[in-house]
């Protein structure tokens, strides 16, 4: 199947080499580090599956316009093993050893986090995607950025923010001791509070929970309006089972990550109808023109919807890439500049740095309508309002 | 609510059992230690969602496909790798820890297969989720049928156990295999069936948590470990001590879950664990109770 597509791209690269014989250039190499097996492997498919979409489109339209001149594009990729110290030495060895143009970057926070000090001594701009949190601020800014809205502190203040404008009285909140779902909760008790809302139930879960009963059964006796679950994949799926199956009343329910999974709608069908979960693109936003192409493209190559998160932030950080290197080339320097200055125009609207962050896409908030993603919060994204949950 | 309570004991007991028999058998007659157990669960849940997605047959009946299946690789696994390990008993004195790391290998090729050939995009589907409520209890009907499958194939098993001539062989192999062998069992024979049938009982549980969790090429590992804490609770080998141990584990689980916090889930289970190793190697069942 990989091997199909590989040779399908390879086919239209040739293809397009042929047809522009007066601008037979070399081809941009992409280099970057994936987790396809180990600990992460699950969600390197939503990321591969956008970079692929994105090098289709950009050698469908006869290449990557390079200041001026129309340059295919080829990934040279490893497997990280989803440890962060073999992401290091890859991409030592793509900078290096295989002197790659350009670089794309791998999927999730830590990995990120370690590859920052390498990209400064390099001088190696690379434009970020899956990484979310407060540390990421801490990393001098230069040569990595980071187009995620989903920052802990922001996602706290702003989930408060949303919940109080629908008149939520008491909320209960379970956290997965995993980092993301920790930093979250410590950002959104302190908000909840600032907000009036009071917490009935505040619990932490293992990642490798296989039963909810005595916490949604300490859910069911304080009947919140609102239930926060801050989950990871697995225990999203628990939750949304186990909370039909208990019935869960309240009718603001969020489940963190997973939610926009395809399979999360595949295994739960209608009982998930109305949840809410954090992520800040739609298909349905119509003031984003590329949001809809992106997705019917993906839908049309993969057979399934691109991941609202990671297959979205991935597909942007090429885009950021691309526009970037239309203006300045390849020259490290200037694509540096470039980025840290200039607007893009992305699936995910306009975006432009400030420091190492995403300084216009808002955070927001997703709920799960009749099968599609919409986002519900804030007023200047939304394309649909919210909805309460009323069954499951 | 503690009906509530006990019925999720039940369920996530169950599981434990059914997975652990599978492990314990294996071990048992084999001596060797299936780390990649996990991963025949695993097998089993995308055989149930491939049997559902391609050719519509309900999980129902995804058990049997999933069972012939995960079956059929144990044959392979021991007529490939370990009949003639086993046949010498020099070889076989030496299997009992290599059996550790060549199943290791086995485990992380199957993750690594289905995770090329099926991408490794968690995976899910939709069957009998309907809620019953019945004696203050609320279950769905994936939960209920997860229960009844592994009970009724933990019951069958020890029933067989004591009641076929086969069954017997079996347990005769378990306890004093050299002694099965003087008095005409047909250890090989024995083996190879014994491989086959825990393969299966693995590819079933698949089949059960499929229809309750997500699919994806790395859900076998926990599994497991499930399975090597229950049959170090019941005692390495020991049938019917796994499928009481299992049960307990879920009650434990439960119960412990319920009386402190969830936090200390893993912390209760594990602790269990190395308690048992330290003051009863043998099993909280120990000798005290035989297969019967």
């Amino acid at each position: 199947m990989r091997l199909l597509t590989k040779l399908k791209s390879l086919v239209a690269a040739a293809a397009v080499v042929a047809a522009s014989v007066a601008q037979a250039e070399e081809p941009v190499r992409i280099g970057y580090s994936m987790s396809l097996t180990g600990l992460f492997a699950q969600a390197a498919p939503s990321q591969v599956n956008a970079f692929e979409l994105w090098k289709d489109k950009v050698n469908a339209a006869g290449g990557l316009d390079v200041a001026g001149t129309k340059r295919p594009v080829e990934f040279v990729t490893y497997d990280d093993q989803s440890n962060p110290a073999n992401a290091v030495r890859i991409y030592e060895k793509l900078i290096a050893e295989d002197k790659v143009d350009l670089l794309a970057a791998p999927w999730s926070t830590p990995i990120h986090l370690a590859l920052a000090p390498i990209l400064s001594r390099h001088k190696f701009p690379m434009v970020g995607n899956t990484a979310a949190s407060v540390q990421l601020r801490e990393i001098a800014p230069g040569y990595i950025w980071f187009p995620t809205a989903v920052i802990p502190d922001r996602v706290g203040e702003e989930l408060a923010a949303f919940m109080k404008s629908k008149d939520i009285k008491s909320a209960a909140i379970l956290s997965n001791v995993l980092p993301l779902s920790q930093e979250i909760k410590s950002f959104l008790v302190p908000a909840l509070e600032k907000h009036g809302i009071s917490i009935s139930v505040n619990e932490n879960y293992p990642p490798d929970i296989k039963d909810m009963t005595t916490l949604l059964t300490q859910v069911n006796e304080t009947a919140p309006d609102a239930v926060i679950v801050l989950s990871y994949p697995a225990d999203s799926f628990l939750f949304a089972a186990q909370a039909k199956e208990l019935g869960i009343k309240a009718p603001f329910v969020l489940s963190l990550i997973g939610a926009t999974f395809g399979s999360y709608q595949q295994a739960l069908g209608e009982s998930v109808n109305n949840m809410v979960t954090v992520g800040h693109w739609s298909p349905n936003q119509a003031d984003w023109p590329k949001a809809k192409p992106f997705f019917e493209a993906y839908k049309a190559k993969y057979n399934e919807a691109p991941d609202a998160l990671d297959s979205v932030l991935a597909y942007m950080s090429l885009e950021i890439l691309e526009q970037a290197v239309a203006k300045a080339g390849l020259d490290k320097e200037k694509i540096r500049e470039a980025v840290s200055t200039m607007t893009f125009d992305t699936i995910n609207g306009p975006v432009k740095f400030e420091g190492v962050q995403n300084s216009v896409t808002p955070t927001s908030f997703l709920q799960i309508q009749d099968g599609s993603l919409e986002l519900v919060w804030p007023d200047s994204v939304k394309t649909k309002d919210f909805r309460p949950k009323t069954g499951w | 609510m503690s009906a509530q309570l006990l019925f999720a004991a039940l369920v996530a007991g169950s599981l434990y059992a059914l997975v652990a028999l599978g492990l314990n058998l294996v071990y048992g007659t084999l001596r060797l230690l299936n780390i990649a157990h996990g991963d025949l669960v695993m097998i089993g849940a995308y055989v149930s969602f491939w049997m559902l997605s391609l050719f519509g047959l309900p999980p129902v009946l995804s058990i049997f496909v999933a069972a012939a299946l995960c079956g059929g690789f144990g044959w392979v696994i021991y007529v490939g790798m370990f009949r003639k390990l086993l046949a010498t008993p020099a070889l076989a004195q030496r299997l009992e820890a290599n059996s550790l790391i060549l199943f290791y290998g086995v485990s992380v090729i199957l993750q690594n297969c289905v995770a090329l050939a099926f991408t490794s995009t968690a995976r899910g589907y939709q069957y009998l989720n309907e809620v019953h409520k019945f004696a203050g209890i609320a279950a769905s009907g994936n939960r209920l049928m997860l229960f009844g499958v592994a009970l009724a194939l933990c019951l069958g098993m020890l029933l067989f156990l004591r009641f076929h001539l086969f069954g017997w062989s079996l347990r005769a192999v378990i306890e004093r295999r050299d002694a099965a062998a003087v008095v005409g069992v047909d250890v090989d024979r024995v083996q190879m069936v014994t491989i086959c049938i825990g393969f299966a009982i693995a590819g079933v549980a698949g089949v059960l948590v499929s229809m309750t969790e997500q699919i994806t090429p790395f859900m076998g590992f926990p599994f497991t470990i499930a399975a090597f804490v229950v049959i170090v609770l019941g005692g390495l080998g020991n049938i019917f001590a796994g499928i009481v141990a299992g049960f307990a584990l879920g009650f434990i689980e439960t119960f412990g879950v319920a009386l402190t916090s969830a936090t200390y889930r893993s912390i209760l289970i594990y602790g269990l664990f190395v308690g048992v190793l330290l003051l009863r190697p043998q099993g909280l069942f120990g000798k005290a109770i035989k297969i019967r």
